[in-house]
């Protein structure tokens, strides 16, 4: 890969070419904290940032869209398009990066590549920023605290510069418009060491490694610990719905008002809904909360283990925040460390 | 270095057989927008019991129908426009070519507005999906099919596809249970077959009937009296949720190995595709990774009988 260095100083006029460029999306402060939003004026990017409350997911999945519009009367699909805009979302953390690694394994390397999704992909720069961890982070559990792969750009701060890792020309050569980019100095490369360890040793070290944590969680899935979690859980699906690795959605026909013409609609979904798992006939398959948090936590820690050989969650702390009822990926990591502890015999 | 703007949105279009020269083939049409569904029509409509109807349709796209291969097993996405979607086993079996059947059950908004559809109308069709029956493995092979109510839709598929290439398979033993005389779907067929040596019929049904003469009881009876040559059968199985169990236990005990015995599992798939997730049972997807899946297979998914 190729490293540049920029200074500090240079960001601005970095983030005004990209805006000259593009659709330009990054953090912005909002009332309750940090969102991706559409920003036109350089000065409302707020790169110092530790969480947004959703993740960038919603340019790539947006929550609701339309698949195509029918003629009703007809019974046929009528010619319908999607546009989409070349975009660059600046300022993307590791983890977020690698969650769209993940969504690209459903989504794009899949046996049925998606066309919506994979359009978005392809139009979109992904211009990452390094970040310090929060108290709910643990990215650093999970491998996503770096992002090797899946961003066009990777901006590590070190010091007064930026060292700047770069996948794509698209990327590379908007760098060179707007900057003034050197190749990076060997004092340059013991900042980078240097800051890297310096996140590592961030880390809020209450948050447990559990290393067996898929094996766990077949050997313990009759478990009375699910029970407590679903008499705990409101089936309000916040988890999903900031989780940037949640990908599940529903699929479902709206009339236009006139009856005649009508949308196919693709809306995200969250397998703790209550009627996610129910059948035509009325059999509900994962009938209870206790089932479905259960289910969930299973998909993300084991269950795509299984198929992608990947945890589904990559630490990012979001639903940490958004349960109310403190159901989260640190309660079941501490519960399954307790678990081990005790077939220790400690 | 002059600056491009690229603020241009591009273009996708869900219409795949006009946006492109030269034309697609079929195969590239579906796989353009796996979600759009082709335009079909519906040639026979043929009522089996008083809640479940037989569909014939055709697919009216030429390229898009040549390239929809489907094996026994697999299921289609029917779409009514303004109503919606649902997946739907296919009940013919791949030799029907041109054509695919459905056996449908009046159970929700969609299936209740296919019933009231007539010859000549359109539905939308997406599909084949899923893991089917291994046709081909089974071949030379003893075959013991099991099928409880409904489950019989997706196991006529193999069914009717073994009939047309018998000559490749030693014994086929069907045993179908219904809850009564009424809801033996196909039964014409089965009457007609049950006289036919190359095929052993069990025919039961749950509770004694005055219209009925045949076995009553459960389909796992009809084991006290089958003979099984365990090392050289497949079995299937497809039903209703509590069947599989004590079916596969039958199976097992009569020595058939877990990964020759095989069972279909129904579950709300909405894309097809292994995403929207509605069919997760585990860490599998019962659209791409089954709805078939063997015993073994069955046994490691967390939650799956």
């Amino acid at each position: 890969m190729l490293y540049r260095v920029i200074d500090t100083d240079e960001l601005s006029s970095l983030i005004r070419g990209f805006m000259d460029d593009y659709e330009f999306i990054a953090p912005v402060k909002a009332d309750r904290g940090y969102v991706f939003e559409v920003v036109d004026d350089p000065s409302k990017v707020e790169l110092d940032y530790v969480t947004t409350i959703t993740s960038p997911k919603k340019y790539f999945l947006p929550s609701e869209e339309v698949l195509m519009r029918y003629s009703a009367e007809e019974n046929e699909i009528t010619d319908y398009s999607v546009d989409i805009k070349p975009r660059v979302i600046f300022g993307v953390h590791p983890c977020d990066i690698n969650a769209l690694n993940r969504l690209d394994l459903v989504y794009k390397d899949a046996p049925y590549p998606d066309p919506y999704y994979i359009k978005r992909r392809e139009n979109t720069l992904i211009i990452g920023m390094s970040c310090m961890p929060g108290p709910n982070c643990f990215c650093n559990l999970f491998g996503t605290d770096e992002a090797r792969m899946g961003a066009d750009m990777f901006m590590q701060k070190i010091g007064d510069k930026y060292i700047i890792s770069l996948s794509s020309v698209e990327a590379s050569s908007t760098l060179e418009r707007y900057c003034n980019p050197q190749r990076a100095t060997d004092e340059d490369r013991k900042e980078f060491r240097r800051a890297t360890r310096e996140r590592e040793a961030a880390f809020n070290k209450d948050i447990p490694h559990v290393q067996e944590i898929a094996m766990m969680m077949d050997v313990f899935h009759r478990d009375e610990f699910w029970t407590e979690l679903g008499n705990r859980c409101q089936s309000c699906s916040a988890c999903a719905s900031v989780c940037p690795t949640c990908f599940c959605f529903d699929i479902f026909d709206r009339l236009d008002p006139d009856g005649k013409n009508g949308s196919r609609i693709r809306s995200w979904d969250a397998c703790t809904s209550p009627e996610f798992a129910l059948v035509a006939g009325g059999h509900n398959f994962r009938g209870d909360n206790r089932r479905r948090v259960r289910h969930r936590f299973y998909h993300k820690l084991n269950g795509f283990t299984g198929s992608h050989d990947y945890q589904l969650c990559v630490g990012c702390g979001r639903c940490v925040t958004a349960c109310k009822a403190n159901i989260n990926p640190i309660e079941v990591l501490k519960f399954f460390d307790r678990k081990g502890a005790e077939q220790d015999g400690e | 270095m002059e600056s491009r703007k690229r603020t241009a949105p591009t273009t996708l279009s869900v219409m795949t057989e006009q946006s492109f020269t030269p034309p697609l083939t079929g195969e590239e049409m579906m796989a353009a927008n796996p979600y759009r569904p082709w335009s079909a029509r519906i040639t026979s409509i043929t009522p089996l019991t008083e809640k479940e109807t037989l569909f014939e349709m055709r697919i009216i796209d030429d390229r898009v129908r040549e390239a929809f291969h489907h094996h026994p097993g697999q299921f289609v996405c029917v779409s009514i426009f303004g109503v919606g979607e649902v997946p739907i086993s296919i009940s013919s079996s791949p030799s029907k070519s041109g054509f695919i059947e459905i056996c449908v059950r009046r159970a929700g908004e969609v299936t209740t507005a296919l019933h009231n559809m007539q010859c000549g109308d359109i539905v939308g069709l997406r599909g084949p999906y899923g893991t089917p029956f291994p046709f081909e493995e089974m071949k030379g092979h003893d075959v013991l099919l099991v099928a409880g109510g409904l489950g019989i839709a997706p196991l006529r598929s193999l069914i009717n596809n073994i009939h047309d290439q018998r000559s490749e398979f030693e014994k086929v033993t069907i045993v179908y249970g219904a809850k009564t005389p009424g809801e033996i779907m196909f039964r014409q067929q089965f009457e007609q077959w049950s006289h036919r040596p190359d095929f052993d019929f069990y025919l039961t049904i749950d509770k004694p009937h005055p219209d009925w003469t045949g076995h009553v009881g459960m389909v796992t009876e009809a084991f006290k009296t089958l003979e099984v040559d365990a090392d050289n059968t497949y079995g299937a199985i497809c039903g209703p949720p509590v069947m599989y169990r004590f079916v596969v236990e039958e199976m097992a005990k009569k020595g058939i190995s877990y990964d020759r015995i095989f069972m279909s599992f129904e579950r709300h798939m909405k894309c097809g595709m292994g995403r929207c997730g509605h069919c997760q049972i585990g860490h599998q997807y019962v659209c791409l990774d089954g709805p078939v899946f063997n015993y073994w297979e069955a046994k490691n998914i967390q939650g799956s009988m």
